[in-house]
Formats: C-alpha cells, structure tokens, sequence
C-alpha cells in the first residue's frame, strides 16, 4: 500500500516537470525528427544519382532503427541524468530517505517514463511513416514485447552512468559518447556473429523484422529472441550491478548529497 | 503519534572515519555515544567541521559508517533498512531538499507520497503546516520563486508533513534573517510541544537552539565535548561569571593581581569609574577576590552575577577542549 503512494508520487511529480519543462521534451524530439529528416532525404537523393535499387529497404531500416535509438535514449538518459540531476539539485539524499528505499523510486520513476517515452517515440514513428510515405506494420503484440527486451540494455547503461555519476560527478561528456555508441550498435549488421551481443543491436533487427518484412513474433527464430533477451536481461544486470557498486562507494565516502 | 516509551535515538560509539585516497585520514567521527529520549527537543553544536553533519546522516544511512549502532525507537537501523526511514525525516544541510520548479503544495505531496503517506488523508495536516509556517499564500508558488526564508521554511514543512515520531534538522536557520529566523524557531518550539515530537536541531545559530532545545550535546573535532541540559549548562556557568564596577580609576597593580588568579579577566578603567570581569575557578574563590580588591583599596559600587547564555558558553567549552588536547600533546 505505502509503495502504492510512492509511485502515485513518483508518477505525478514526473508529469509536473515534464509539463514544466514542456519545451525541452518538445525541443528533444523536434530535433531528432530533423537529424531523421537529413538522414532521410540525404539518403534519398543518393539513391536517385545513383539510380541503384541497392538502398531499397533501407528507408525502413533508418525508420526503425531511429524509433528503437528515441526509445533508447529517452530510457538511457532519462535514468542517467535523472541521478546526475537530483545529485546537483540536492534532492538526492531526500529520495534516498524514502521508507520504500531507493531502488523503488528509481524503478517507478524508470515505469512512469518509460510510458511517457513510448507516447512521444510512437508520435515520432508516425511522423516519420508520413514523411518518408513507407507504412510499416505495426503489431502492437509483436512489437511491444521485443521492444522492452531491446531497450533493456539501454536501462542497464543508463544504471551503470547514474552509479559513476553518483562517485565521479561529472561525467557529463562521457555520457554523450554512450549516447553515440547507441547508434553504432544500431546500425552495425546484427548477422555480424559478435555484433548480436552489442545493447540494442538483435533486438533492433528483430523489431526490423516485424515492422519492416510483417513478421509475427512467433515467426521469428525463438532462439535469436531468447538471444536478445537474454543479452538485454545480462546489460541490465551489469548496470545494475555498477550501480550498487558506485552506492556503495558513495555511501562510503559521503558522497551522495556532493556535487 | 504512536507512543514510544524508552528510547527514541540511540547513537552507540558511532565512527566514521574518511579516507582521502589511502594517505590522509579524517576522523569525522570519532566513536560518540548518546541517546535521545522521546519528545526531547536536543540541539546539535560545534564548531565547523565538528562532525555534526556526518553524525546526522551517518543515522540516516546516508553515509556508511566506519563502525558502530545506532537504533531508532529502539530497532536497529542497519538492520531494518530503508523501512525505519518511515519514523524519520530530515531537512539536510546545503542541499535544496526541494524540487524548485514544483510548487510548495506539489513538493509536499511528493516527498510524503515517497514516504507512504497517502495525500488525500493527510491533506488538512499539511494546509495546516503550510498555515503555521505562513506559507499560505504561496502555497502554488513555484519553489525557485520564493525568497532563501521561504525556500528554507519549505523545506521544513516537507520534514514535518511527514509526520514522523524523530526529524532531524540540519542548520534549518541558515541564512534567514533575524524576523524569519525568529518565526522559524517559535514555529518550531510550539510543534514540538504540540506534537511530542523528538527534534535533533544543528545549528551556529545559539539564539535559535537557546530557545527550541532543552538539551545540547557539544561536539569537537568528532567527540561529544558536552551533553547536557540548558538549563544545567546555565547554572554551572552562571555562579562563576561577575561582573564589579569600582568607583574611580583602577588601582595600581590590581588588574595584575586578579589575573594571576581569575580566567577571563576584563578591566575597563575610565577616571570614574572601573569595570571588571571575571569568572571564578571554584565557587569560594569570591572570598579571596574581596581580599584582593580590599588590598587594593578599591571601592565596590556594583557587583552582579552576570547572565550567562549558550553562546558564552559554547564559546568556553570548545576554547577549554582545545586547550586541553593541545596540553595532551605536549608531553
Ligand atoms: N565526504 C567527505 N569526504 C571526506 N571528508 C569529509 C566528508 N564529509 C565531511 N568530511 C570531513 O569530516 C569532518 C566533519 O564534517 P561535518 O560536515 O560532519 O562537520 P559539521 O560539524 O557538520 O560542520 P559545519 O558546522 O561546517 O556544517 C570535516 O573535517 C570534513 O572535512
Ligand atoms: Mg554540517
């Protein structure tokens, strides 16, 4: 019941900032639609010099793969900055003093936003389907499932960030080149043996598969799913694990209400 | 408020030391014992870096300690955590404590929320903080608007809203003026009665615990110097504090023999009249002061005790401590 009003809380201060901080969200995602559409119409008038039918299908690659990277660092950064955030701000140490304990308020925080970040990332997708004209299928049934298993590894990222921000404080620059590293495990062929065991990378390529050539979920290799979710569900505890190390360390040293 | 009889706080040879990358130690605190009974109103003092924000945080478990046990209306913090958090709360010191682009109202229903308090109940209990700590009017504020007082004021009604049995208060006078700090205090001395709750309150601030606490405990350099009632410190210093005025100028030689015998000696002579102040080391040392100052042939217009209050003696207890750990260190 007590952690009941602990998420209402988590829920509804999360919905305040986010009203209250309306034009960064906005600005966030105005701004990736027009790195898509660069990427887009670039792409395009390549494939029209080079009158080559070799980019067929790749449109719907870049489709899915920006709308699984939104997701990704939406869930990354939201978690990482979030500690990075309330560490500066000072309202760390005050959630720490949650009777629930701070793994609770951490994970409601990470629900509520993930919610939120599926809402934005899905009017994306639309406004990139209507843009480029390529309607994809969109199987809810098929797609949900495979997308929590890929942007677990991005959680898991984001946890490890937030426990080295929590010791290391700024850390600020190497949390952007994570940030890019997304990409790279987005856009690396996942049929490449090791590049399946990347964040991201298979559960990307599946999400591709039902999206892009209309498979159902069943239809898919039941071992590259359980790969997938596997790899998602290692990163994740990875991170967890870095996370708790670093709140150890901080704990130790006095370090969760210093920036 | 649940009934607690015993024990609220228990703080048992609490250590924290801190290590700067192996080569130097801090021993922030070094091995402090005390306990605080329930509704004891205690203040926490000493000089910067005495320890008191680590001791209060090392309760909370917001830093680990080096060793030792501390236990909240007699349960083991260490091994109830985080659940013993829902007996305590905290304004901590430096930090915001506040989401500043929320308003007062959406920041107390947050942090009570991640208390486990539902807020429908609650609600005529936080209006009525929000009211004693006229907040009223800014009650849909955002945080970043209001003034430092306000901010501060805030912040402790985040504390209280949560309506727990022990609150820490972490410096909660820093930085407001004489009025706002006043209404603070008097605010906070009528809570604490009102509700019997247990209060430990740091701050530099003497006027402020002088008047909300009952009890301090003194702390320098991470050891308990002093752990007393107020009103007890008062009385020890009190009957040894005087100060005399002597008619005309002061006579020759006196200001060097008073001082052979009495600490704190002040002479202010003026063609007049003299000023002198003294403390006594032990009580029945007034009798050789009168000899003295008759030897010398001095007049006496005025003699009074003089009112001691905690900052004097704070200031005197942190002075003696000192002396005495440089004096160990000389063999
Ligand atoms: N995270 C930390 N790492 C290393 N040393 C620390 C840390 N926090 C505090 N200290 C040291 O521990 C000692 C006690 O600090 P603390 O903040 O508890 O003092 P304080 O009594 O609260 O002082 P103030 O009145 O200035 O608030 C100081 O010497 C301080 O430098
Ligand atoms: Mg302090």
């Amino acid at each position: 019941m007590q952690l009941a009003h602990t998420l209402t809380a988590v829920a509804r201060r999360n919905i305040t900032m986010m009203k209250r901080y309306l034009f960064n969200t906005v600005s966030a995602l105005i701004s990736v639609y027009m790195v898509f559409c660069l990427a887009f119409f670039g792409m395009k008038a390549f494939a029209a010099a080079s009158a080559s039918r070799a980019l067929d299908g790749t449109f719907e690659g870049t489709i899915v793969g920006f709308f699984v990277w939104t997701l990704a660092i939406f869930g990354y950064s939201g978690l990482s900055w979030e500690l990075i955030n309330e560490a500066q701000t000072g309202t760390l140490e005050q959630l720490y003093l949650s009777p629930a304990g701070f793994k609770w308020v951490c994970t409601f925080n990470l629900m509520v936003d993930f919610l939120v970040n599926v809402a934005a990332a899905v009017v994306f997708l639309f406004a990139m389907m209507a843009t480029t004209g390529r309607w994809l299928n969109l199987d809810v049934a098929s797609i949900a499932p495979l997308l929590i298993v890929t942007v677990l590894g991005a959680y898991g990222a984001g946890f490890a960030l937030g426990g080295l921000a929590l010791v290391f404080k700024r850390i600020q620059a190497f949390f952007q080149i994570v940030q890019f590293a997304f990409i790279g495990c987005l856009v690396i062929p996942w049929r490449i043996p090791w590049a399946r065991f990347l964040p991201l990378s298979m559960g990307n390529g599946l999400i591709y598969r039902v999206m892009a050539e209309g498979k159902r979920l069943w239809e898919l290799p039941a071992a590259d799913v359980l790969t997938a979710l596997a790899v998602g569900a290692a990163y994740l505890a990875v991170g967890l694990a870095v996370f708790s190390t670093c709140e150890r360390a901080a704990k130790a040293r006095g370090l969760l209400g210093h920036y | 408020m649940e009934h607690h009889d015993g024990i609220a706080l228990e703080v048992d040879q609490l250590k924290k030391v801190f290590r700067d990358r192996g080569t130097r130690e801090v021993r922030a605190v070094d091995g402090i014992s005390f306990r605080v009974a329930p509704g004891e109103v205690v203040g926490l003092l000493g000089p910067n870096g005495a320890g008191k924000t680590t001791t209060i945080k090392c309760i909370l478990g917001l830093i680990r300690p080096t060793s030792g046990r501390v236990a909240i209306l007699g349960r083991d913090v260490a091994s109830h955590y985080p659940g013993i958090l829902s007996q305590v709360s905290a304004v901590l010191e430096g930090s915001r404590n506040l989401y500043w682009r929320m308003s007062v109202w959406e920041n107390i229903e947050f942090f009570t929320g991640i208390h486990g308090l539902p807020r429908r109940q609650h609600r005529r209990y936080f209006e009525h903080l929000v009211e004693r700590f006229g907040l009223a009017d800014k009650r849909d504020v955002e945080v970043r608007k209001l003034s430092q007082g306000m901010k501060q004021k805030t912040a402790v009604v985040c504390a209280l809203a949560k309506r727990t049995p022990l609150v820490f208060l972490d410096e909660p006078t820093l930085g407001l003026d004489v009025e706002t700090s006043y209404e603070l205090r008097e605010t906070l001395k009528d809570l604490a009665e009102e509700e019997n709750r247990t209060v430990v309150l740091s701050s530099h601030n003497m006027d402020v615990v002088q008047d909300v606490c009952k009890r301090v405990i003194i702390m320098t350099a991470g050891r308990v110097v002093a752990d007393d009632s107020i009103e007890h410190l008062m009385g020890l210093f009190k009957t040894r504090a005087y100060r005399l005025v002597l008619r005309g100028p002061a006579p020759e030689g006196l200001e060097a023999g008073l001082a052979a015998h009495f600490p704190g000696l002040e002479v202010q002579s003026t063609p007049h009249m003299t000023q002198v102040r003294l403390r006594l080391p032990e009580p029945n040392d007034i009798y050789m002061l009168m000899d003295l100052l008759r030897d010398a042939g001095a007049t006496i217009e005025e003699i009074s005790q003089e009112e001691p209050d905690l900052e004097k003696i704070f200031l005197e207890i942190v002075r003696k401590e000192r002396e005495n750990q440089c004096n160990s260190r000389i063999p």
